[in-house]
């Protein structure tokens, strides 16, 4: 019992911990604007950019993908797209082909071989500063590019991650990655503002070409080439910067078994390279990084689980002595408020400070994203629920990772 | 929002800084809970004080009986449905933590209340021929009771149908000396749950229909109409 104290508070402290470091950072930078840079948002010249879209079975969403690429503001002799087919089964080639029309257009076609190879065979084919990915069932804005190029202009930069927002939400599971979405915004762009970015998602990131060349291109990194990269940047002491209001939609999950298996991949990817890149967890010599945000990111998990077998294990214990009551008794539980009952335990008050602070911090997202501080329709959704499914995929991905499994794209 | 990049290093101020933002959230909210327990100790206090009032204020009418009559007086004198929802919430206090030693305290006057309330009904009972229904129930929350909970189930379900049945709950370790007495009196033994029903102990668990069976008189008691009255028997 005592244990298990200690450990509950133990955990939730340093959840909590996490949490208001960012937002104090993100408040320190807010009004005092000292510790961070801001990326310059002129040009004096264009880089060369090159977008790769890595396809596989993507006829349905290409076309408005490559559509969105094409109206990107950019000056047209400075921009090319790379559409790389990686075996697609379906029409994706053939409609990757008829984009050829625009000369900006060039299509390769190779046999699968994961997203990694296909960003490989683009960057072997292609003499552009800038590099950039977007998975082809994304839609950019059109000032996107604009808002992402100027920040390469600090020469430590390898890399600039958008702001990341979801393109549809037509069901409950939809709002709800929505408000997750808001609150990544704010963390993304709070990791790069402490110079801890550890994953550059495929919708939009853009990399220097030389960097990439010189880190020898991207790896499979354990079905998550975003996160690997972006270790592998970090560890060689290159800097990953984020542009909020480089707006890019994404498609996301419509069903819980898409969500559930597009998580285990992120989770298992993010372990497995956590493995890998271990030398930086608790390495002070890659500041936040390695001294609180790697290790507060594997803690989070852990805790994530851990909160949730809690609360089986207490809906558990209440619905057994339900149970046991109504047999001994024939009584059905009914409800009486008084308010003398009410729960008033610390832990409690933790818990109701802890979905105040996630409000916050969606409200944040928000306004980093999109200038406003509205909370997203979904947000109760989302602190009531979503919280029960993340340790779904979290504990599958733990033991999947444990045991080497792998993970599929599909 | 511009576009942010920033180099590594470790922000040993902002670390410091959340660190205390984060321990006082935890202060505060260790120091509100333990303010709303001691409301609700107050609370109970509180109205271990009006029982105590009612009760003193009965045995005094009880004195004065022989010059009034005792339609003045009747069973549910001294309001056995507080007396239980007062068990209830001392048995959730218990249950919450903190301040052990007030609320080993709060325990033990609940516990001579009872008592006091039981030989007052028993007085008037010979008085007035009123005909009290009571049940004593002895549980332990040592951890080396398995049954004290569903049996304390089934009598806050008996508590809710029968508003006027009077449960006395005691805990078997407490250290009262009147309660010690009480337990010496009806000789009851450390095996627990045990009840005492109508002058005979029963040890271990006790159906709902095991009572009703050694406590005919519980027919004579009227049923609650809509039973929802909060009442005590510890777990």
């Amino acid at each position: 019992m005592f244990v298990t104290t200690i450990l509950t508070y133990s955990l939730l402290f340093v959840s909590l911990y996490f949490e208001i470091f960012l937002l104090v950072a993100f408040l320190e930078r807010h009004f005092a604007r000292r510790n961070t840079q801001s990326g310059a948002t002129t040009l004096s010249s264009y880089p060369s950019v090159a977008i790769v879209v890595p396809c596989f079975n993507e006829e349905k969403s290409l076309g408005a993908t490559l559509a969105s690429l094409l109206a990107l503001d950019y000056p047209k002799d400075r921009f090319e797209i790379l559409v790389v087919d990686d075996g697609s089964r379906d029409n994706t080639f053939a409609i990757a082909k008829e984009f050829e029309i625009d000369a900006r257009v060039r299509v390769f076609h190779k046999e699968n071989g994961g997203k990694h190879t296909a960003m490989n065979l683009a960057l072997a084919h292609t003499n552009a500063d800038l590099i950039g990915c977007l998975d082809a069932d994304s839609i950019v804005a059109k000032e996107a590019l604009l808002r992402v190029v100027p920040v390469f202009g600090n020469e430590t930069v390898a890399a600039v991650t958008p702001g990341i927002h979801v393109k549809e939400t037509s069901n409950v599971l939809q709002h709800m990655q929505n408000v997750e979405y808001r609150l990544s915004v704010f963390n993304r762009f709070m990791l790069a503002a402490l110079g801890s970015a550890f994953i550059t998602p495929g919708p939009f990131s853009i990399f220097r070409a030389s960097v990439v060349r010189k880190l020898g291109g991207w790896r499979y990194g354990h079905s998550t080439e975003d996160m690997e990269m972006a270790l592998r940047m970090q560890s060689e002491g290159y800097l990953i910067g984020n542009a909020p209001r480089a707006v890019v939609h994404t498609s996301i999950p419509r069903t819980l078994k898409h969500l559930f298996n597009q998580r285990v991949r992120w989770t298992y990817g993010w372990l497995r390279n956590a493995v890998d890149y271990r030398h930086m967890i608790g390495n002070r010599a890659y500041g936040n990084l390695g001294v609180i945000v790697l290790p507060s990111a594997l803690i989070s998990i852990a805790a994530g689980i851990y909160f949730f077998f809690r609360i089986i294990f207490e809906l558990g214990q209440a619905a057994t002595h339900a149970f046991l009551k109504y047999q001994v008794t024939g009584a059905l539980p009914h409800l009486a408020f008084d308010p003398f009952y009410l729960n008033t335990s610390m832990m409690w008050f933790l818990v109701w400070f802890a979905v105040a602070l996630i409000l916050v911090l969606v409200a944040a997202g928000s306004f980093i994203g999109t200038g406003k501080r509205n909370l997203p329709l979904g947000t109760p959704l989302f602190v009531l629920f979503y919280s029960l499914l993340v340790p779904l995929w979290l504990g599958t991905a733990v033991v999947r990772a444990i045991f080497k499994t792998g993970v599929q794209w599909r | 929002m511009d576009p942010v990049v920033n180099t590594r290093t470790a922000r040993w101020r902002s670390y410091l800084v959340a660190f205390l933002i984060t321990a006082l959230i935890f202060a505060t909210a260790l120091y509100a809970s333990n303010y709303f327990q001691n409301q609700r100790i107050q609370d109970v206090r509180a109205t271990e004080d009006d029982i105590s009032t009612q009760i003193l204020s009965t045995e005094t009418q009880f004195d004065l009986l022989t010059q009034h009559s005792c339609s003045d007086v009747s069973e549910n004198t001294t309001l056995p449905s507080e007396m239980t929802s007062l068990g209830s919430e001392l048995s959730y206090l218990e249950a919450q933590g903190g301040n052990q030693d007030e609320i080993t305290r709060l325990k033990s006057l609940y516990s001579v209340l009872e008592i006091k309330d039981y030989l007052l009904m028993q007085q008037l009972a010979q008085k007035c021929g009123l005909k009290p229904v009571f049940i004593f129930y002895f549980y332990s929350n040592k951890g080396d009771c398995a049954d004290c909970e569903a049996q304390g189930d089934v009598l806050t379900a008996f508590s809710e149908q029968y508003p006027d049945l009077r449960v006395y709950s005691f805990d078997y370790n407490l250290q009262v000396g009147a309660l010690q007495t009480l337990i010496s009196l009806d000789t009851v033994q450390d095996k627990l749950p045990a009840l005492v029903i109508n002058g005979k102990t029963y040890y271990g668990f006790q159906s709902m229909d095991a009572i009703q069976k050694v406590l005919p008189q519980l027919a004579t008691l009227q049923k609650s109409a809509t039973s929802t009255t909060a009442t005590s028997t510890k777990k």
